[in-house]
């Protein structure tokens, strides 16, 4: 039950306030948007160097390679490859995935899909989003330092990371920007988890709100919980970086006490894995609730569903040693955490059923939101598959550091959550811009980068199995390697396919915003509460605060007439 | 119609309350964690040393760290009380000024407990005893200033007394309290164990 409503507040008048430092949750989530896509194409191009270096070896990047590097002739140099990479993990997962699901779709569906006029604190929303751009400034600048950005990893492990990996000041501002992130996302979590606790409409308990609230509530627990502990390691890193303490120090223990450069690794982990499901929760659950949009069906054990993202939510907080196999682990504690891994499965299966279930004899509507999310369920099914191989000890210590980690953690993390973002983005355009998008050129967009990112992470996976090392600049000076240069190329090929299906993509999107079909109010004949009120949402969502009667996936009831979906806010049709 | 109104600013005022207490309850959580985590980690530095403190190191004097736990309680008490008499509604602000005045005096004893280890010739880079030394107390020292800007907060948010000051006055003393319970750990783990 919502506690209170909120108050209809005056419409801005100025740009400024209107475009730039708005309290709006919707333009917040715009804001977001754009930053999370300009990032997707820095980290891409990156991503596309990277693939370059590894197909063509000493070659030149064609047209942009000479200005990049006009020292080279155009060749992506050593050390801009370790920073290249470091750079494409960062900017992927912190600037581009997490703005885009959790910072836009987060803010633009909480307060709309419960039935609330905006965030319980818009002020701390508007400072959540202009923190982040501190942030991404401090991450950019540090590609203009003397010795360029960090280079030591997106997980910057010690040594690597410390002043005797990495002298350079990009290192400092890679931690400063990673920690200002995090307060901002923490600013965000306390919005988002007080928000769903006390805004939803009248009558929507827990189990009424869909279960892209719940993906993104649970999110933003693990935000509130985890983040921190990354802060804490950044603190100290950055301590050691600047005013020489030596807590991620090996070796000093010859003067005056050893420092740990693998804590790091714990602290980074503690809160890394958790990560993963920060970013795959809401896509899981934007994709459980449009299966069911889209296959007209009621979704398949929808509170099974919900309680199973919980449980992962909880035994992703106790997973953490997975990524730490190699590091000296006692293998009493490889075990427990083998154990505790293999545990995620049954929750998974249990979602990954239901959604199944959904899809089973559902009268399944092709569009593009529903090919993204179906994309979603074929590469989450492979990566979490995957993942199997990389939770078991023995075939971890053997994969451990390969192209087979790349390509699991990219079907996972990048390929689903990805996917993802593009449902949402092409599901709620027209409540966002008021008009709809080209279905021809999103199935274009949409077949072009299944087929791409298929052949990059398949790709991966059979070279990474095939033994070849991640991080290697030029892994063909081992002759053993060579006969995976064509596969190489193969890779490399796949990834200008993807980064090609996305300008679909940005043309449809830029197009479609101001040239496309006026969109109605419920273009997809959707029951949930944002698609009761016009398309754009008015600045205040709701003129009367909705008073929710019935879940939101109340599809094909046989007792209804003349439709098959209900509104949230209509009493359950009964015969 | 008016009465409708009356309804829906009190349901807005009790909603109020309950939002802030959750935000700062999810705020103690997060700051909770970064503090569990600095001590996660020195619990590893600590039980993973041969001898501790590490060779050529001596524990500091125990003299100042005492009166900062001293003081530190202190201003919790004397916190508490008034915000017993915000509740029973006396206007009273004794109280806060002496929980800001013993705030600030934590704040000294911190500067003269740093100066102290600098003239023992111990600095921030003298080995991860000194590290965490260091670097523990300026992460808690950092939170005791925002604690601090949130008790003169109070004093303008107390001169518009109204059904939302108990609450504020209240999430500002778990936010206080919170920091006092920090230190007594880090006190007694880092200092005296």
């Amino acid at each position: 039950m919502a506690f209170f409503e909120q108050e209809i507040h005056d419409a801005p008048t100025t740009f400024l306030s209107k475009y730039v430092f708005s309290f709006d949750h919707k333009v917040i989530a715009k804001q977001f948007l754009w930053y999370g896509i300009a990032f997707l194409g820095i980290g891409g191009m990156m991503a596309l160097l990277i693939r370059w270096t590894l197909a063509f070896p000493g070659e030149p990047f064609p047209v942009i390679g000479p200005m990049l590097f006009p020292h080279t002739g155009g060749v992506v140099p050593p050390d801009t490859y370790a920073m290249l990479f470091t750079l494409h993990g960062t900017i992927m997962i912190f600037f581009a995935i997490t703005p885009i699901l959790i910072g836009a779709f987060g803010n633009y569906c909480i307060p709309l899909l419960i039935g609330a006029r905006d965030m319980v604190f818009p002020t701390l929303n508007m400072l959540s989003f202009w923190l982040a751009f501190v942030s991404a400034v401090l991450l950019l600048a540090s590609l203009f330092t003397p010795l360029g950005g960090a280079a030591g990893g997106w997980t910057s492990y010690p040594t690597l990371s410390t002043l005797i990996g990495s002298a350079g000041v990009g290192q400092t501002l890679w931690c400063l920007s990673l920690f200002v992130l995090g307060v901002s996302s923490t600013m965000g979590a306390v919005n988002y988890i007080a928000t769903i606790i006390t805004l939803r409409a009248p009558g929507m308990g827990y189990f009424d709100m869909p279960l892209t609230i719940w993906g993104l509530w649970l999110t933003a627990i693990l935000n509130a919980i985890f983040l921190p502990v990354l802060g804490a390691g950044l603190l100290l890193l950055t301590f050691d970086r600047v005013f020489g303490t030596t807590f991620f120090l090996a070796g000093a223990a010859a003067t005056s006490g050893s420092g740990d450069p693998v804590l790091f690794q714990h602290v980074f982990w503690i809160f890394g894995h958790p990560e993963v499901y920060i970013l795959i929760l809401p896509a899981w659950g934007i994709v459980s609730d449009l299966l069911s949009f889209f296959a007209r069906k009621p979704a398949f054990g929808a509170k099974a569903t919900a309680l199973a993202m919980t449980s992962i939510t909880i035994l992703s907080t106790l997973v953490y040693g997975h990524h730490m196999y190699s590091t000296q682990m006692s293998p009493l504690l490889t075990q427990s955490f083998m154990m505790l891994t293999m545990t995620i499965s049954i929750p998974s299966a249990v979602f990954f059923a239901n959604w199944l279930g959904t899809l089973w004899k559902g009268a399944i509507r092709f569009q593009t939101p529903m090919l993204f999310s179906l994309g979603v369920v074929f590469v989450f099914g492979l990566g979490g598959l995957t993942g199997l191989y990389l939770a078991t000890v023995s075939t971890d210590l053997y994969l451990h550091d390969t192209y087979f980690v790349v390509g699991h953690f990219h079907y996972t993390m990048a390929a689903s959550v990805l996917l993802g973002g593009f449902a949402a983005t092409y599901f709620w355009f027209p409540k966002m811009f008021g008009r709809m998008m080209n279905e021809t050129l999103g199935k274009w967009h949409f077949w072009i980068s299944m087929i791409g990112l298929n052949g990059i992470f398949m790709g991966m996976m059979i070279i990474g199995h095939a033994g070849m090392h991640r991080r290697i600049y030029n892994p063909f000076v081992y002759e053993f390697l060579q006969n995976l240069i064509p596969l190489n190329m193969f890779i490399t090929i796949s990834a200008l396919t993807m980064g090609a299906a996305q300008l679909f993509f940005v043309y449809n999107f830029v197009y479609s915003m101001f040239k496309g079909p006026i969109a109605t109010q419920n273009p997809w004949e959707v029951g949930t509460l944002e698609w009761t009120i016009p398309s754009p949402a008015p600045h205040y969502n709701f003129k009367e605060v909705p008073v929710v009667k019935c879940g939101p996936h109340e599809f094909g009831n046989p007792n209804l007439s003349g439709k098959d979906f209900q509104y949230q806010t209509e009493e359950l049709v009964r015969a | 119609m008016a009465q409708a109104q009356a309804h829906n600013i009190a349901q807005a005022k009790e909603g109020d309350k309950v939002i802030s207490t959750i935000a700062m309850i999810v705020t103690l959580v997060s700051f909770g964690m970064l503090f569990l985590t600095l001590m996660m980690g020195f619990a590893i530095y600590r039980f993973t040393a041969p001898v501790w403190p590490p060779a050529g190191m001596e524990k500091p004097s125990l003299l100042l760290p005492t009166i900062s736990t001293l003081v530190i309680v202190l201003s919790s008490i004397i916190y508490m009380s008034f915000e017993k008499n915000v509740v029973k509604g006396m206007a009273d602000k004794r109280g806060l000024t002496w929980t800001l005045i013993l705030g600030v005096a934590f704040m000294v004893s911190q500067f003269l407990f740093w100066n102290q280890l600098k003239s023992h010739g111990i600095f921030v880079s003298s080995g991860i005893f000194a590290s965490i030394i260091y670097a523990f107390t300026w992460i808690h020292a950092a939170h005791i200033v925002a604690g601090l800007g949130l008790l003169v907060w109070l004093y303008s948010a107390l001169k518009t007394a109204d059904s939302m000051t108990a609450v504020k006055v209240a999430n500002v003393g778990k936010f206080w309290h919170f920091l006092g319970i920090v230190w007594i750990i880090m006190f007694v783990t880092i200092f005296v164990l």
